[in-house]
């Protein structure tokens, strides 16, 4: 007869520690996020009048006259994302490519060590770097303007979300089945190919979901905008003009004002910003990959 | 019916002072071997004795593996003409595609059926899109698997049974039209029926493939095999040849003597 070992009194009072431990930092975690929404919706509930609506979402930001658009940084903030991860995107997949078959098992290794090492450096090193190496060095090249620009901020930005592509990709391409990598390699197929014809298709959701966060992560960052976007209120033209993004203006206005209209417009950036991450982390959520679990209930539906 | 271009009872395989280290560690040494045309040679032996690695030093599939050093010579007869597989094949895709290998567990691609047949048709043996059909059913059929998928090429090869899988991935590689095939214990994971089914098809087979099987089975080896070799400890330690095999005691007892 099998026998059930008979759990003692303490551990059965540890567990349930445990488990009410576990519950309060869920609700507390859960409370946090909706208070940050209710709290930014409230801020925004003078808003709800259309003619303030309208001097916010408007695409002038001069706050002494009186208007304070906002719509300018909206489309900063996407520009700056998207021309990122452009950058750093199609990057990604080759370092992970070279990481994956093409480079030699030793400077794979070197790449994935150098790529968690980058993770590991503050933001604002980047922008520091970037405001003395990069900056002159655009005004050199395209004779243009500061140096402070899109192009310059977008570069940087690639950099700094390059580690978080790479690492998720790197992921997806370590879960796919190795016995299958060697039925690849069996069938003749060389690791150039390989890549390109079982392990990136494999990898479809995988890469979406290292774009959508790479692009969460370069919407939300404060430091690079703001120290090498240039900070103008303008929509840009070219990737050699200044912008200014939601996260820059939040930080340049808080810095420097606590009383005016302008103020407030920024609870509207910040719920702008919320939602776009949220938008983001829900994508990602609808992202998810489909498990051989579910192929294999679907088989047997 | 398309057949594979071999001359039966001719040597297809030369195998000579073979040896195989990983991490500085021999997994393989002093293997003297020859495979003939038209013959299903089954490797036995306990785990560990190095059988998957002498199949894979064939196709140089160790070579996937970190630390990996191979010494002495593979030759392989293909067309009529005798070829060094470690010297004459840069890269090694030609090499691997001749020498098609079938693994312990079925692993399909997760995508269709016709996929996985297709991909590395086109891929690698670079065939024409007008003769992918004409392939793809042949192989199909040649592994018994035609009727039962033919309405249903689009559909994921996820869906299909173990043994159905099983024989979608010998259909994969003799699809690439190899001279020598390498069974990694192909029956492993499958159940009595599709290992039946696995076992008829294979002896359909023998006649026109140079076979190195590797089977845990001494009923399926007394089955399968014209020539059986026993590996211990990454040495070749012993050969039966058919005729060893038809008295099952006497095989039995000779195997009791090795192990």
């Amino acid at each position: 007869m099998i026998s059930t070992p008979r759990r003692s009194r303490s551990t059965l009072s540890g567990e349930r520690w445990l488990r009410g431990l576990l519950l309060a930092a869920t609700l507390v975690s859960t409370v946090a996020v909706f208070s940050i929404l209710g709290f930014l919706v409230y801020f925004c509930l003078p808003l709800a009048d259309p003619a303030r609506l309208a001097a916010v979402a408007s695409c002038t930001w001069q706050p002494f006259q009186g208007q304070f658009g906002i719509l300018p940084m909206v489309v900063g903030s996407l520009s700056l994302a998207a021309g990122a991860l452009v950058l750093a995107f199609p990057m990604g997949v080759g370092i992970c490519c070279l990481a994956h078959g093409l480079a030699p098992r030793a400077v794979a290794r070197a790449l994935l060590v150098l790529i968690h090492f980058m993770a590991s450096i503050p933001t604002v090193i980047y922008a520091f770097v970037s405001v003395f190496l990069l900056v002159p060095l655009m005004r050199q090249w395209f004779e243009r303007g500061s140096g402070f620009s899109l192009l310059s901020a977008a570069l940087t930005l690639a950099v700094l979300v390059l580690p978080t592509i790479v690492l998720l990709i790197h992921i997806r391409f370590e879960q796919i089945d190795p016995p299958l990598r060697l039925a690849s390699a069996a069938l003749g197929f060389s690791p150039a190919g390989e890549l390109l014809w079982v392990i990136l298709p494999l990898s479809g959701r995988g890469l979406a979901a290292a774009a959508v966060l790479g692009f969460g992560r370069a919407i939300g960052d404060t430091m690079i905008s703001l120290m090498v976007a240039g900070n103008a209120p303008q929509f840009p033209t070219s990737m050699l003009d200044s912008i200014r993004t939601l996260t820059a203006q939040i930080a340049l206005v808080v810095a420097t004002d606590s009383q005016t209209p302008a103020y407030h417009s920024i609870f509207a950036c910040g719920l702008i910003l919320f939602l776009a991450t949220g938008v983001v982390s829900l994508t990602i959520r609808r992202l998810r990959l489909p498990s051989r679990e579910s192929l294999f209930h679907a088989k047997n539906a | 019916m398309e057949r594979a271009d071999l001359s039966p009872r001719e040597p297809s395989v030369q195998i000579a002072d073979l040896a195989v280290h990983f991490a500085g560690r021999a997994a393989l040494h002093g293997i003297n071997l020859t495979l003939e045309a038209g013959q299903m040679t089954v490797v036995i032996g306990p785990s560990g004795s190095g059988k998957t690695t002498l199949l894979r030093a064939i196709n140089r599939l160790n070579e996937c593996f970190p630390n990996c050093r191979t010494v002495g010579t593979v030759r392989i007869r293909l067309d009529g003409r005798w070829v060094d597989a470690y010297r004459d094949f840069r890269p090694v895709a030609e090499l691997r595609r001749r020498v098609g290998m079938v693994f312990q567990t079925p692993n399909v691609l997760p995508c269709s059926i016709e996929k996985n047949l297709s991909i590395p048709l086109i891929r690698v043996a670079g065939l024409s899109k007008s003769r992918l059909p004409g392939r793809i059913e042949w192989a199909l059929r040649e592994v018994e698997l035609w009727d039962e998928v033919k309405d249903r090429l689009r559909h994921n090869a996820l869906t299909l049974s173990g043994g159905q899988q099983q024989r979608l991935c010998l259909a994969r590689a003799l699809a690439l039209k190899p001279q020598v095939l390498l069974l990694d214990e192909p029956t492993a994971s499958l159940d009595f029926r599709a290992t039946q089914k696995i076992e008829r098809l294979l002896l359909k087979l023998r006649d026109r493939y140079t076979i190195l099987a590797i089977s845990h089975s001494l009923g399926q080896t007394r089955r399968l095999a014209d020539r059986v070799i026993v590996l211990r400890d990454g040495r070749l330690a012993e050969q039966f040849d058919r005729e060893h095999l038809e008295d099952a005691e006497t095989f039995e007892a000779l195997l009791e003597e090795i192990f």
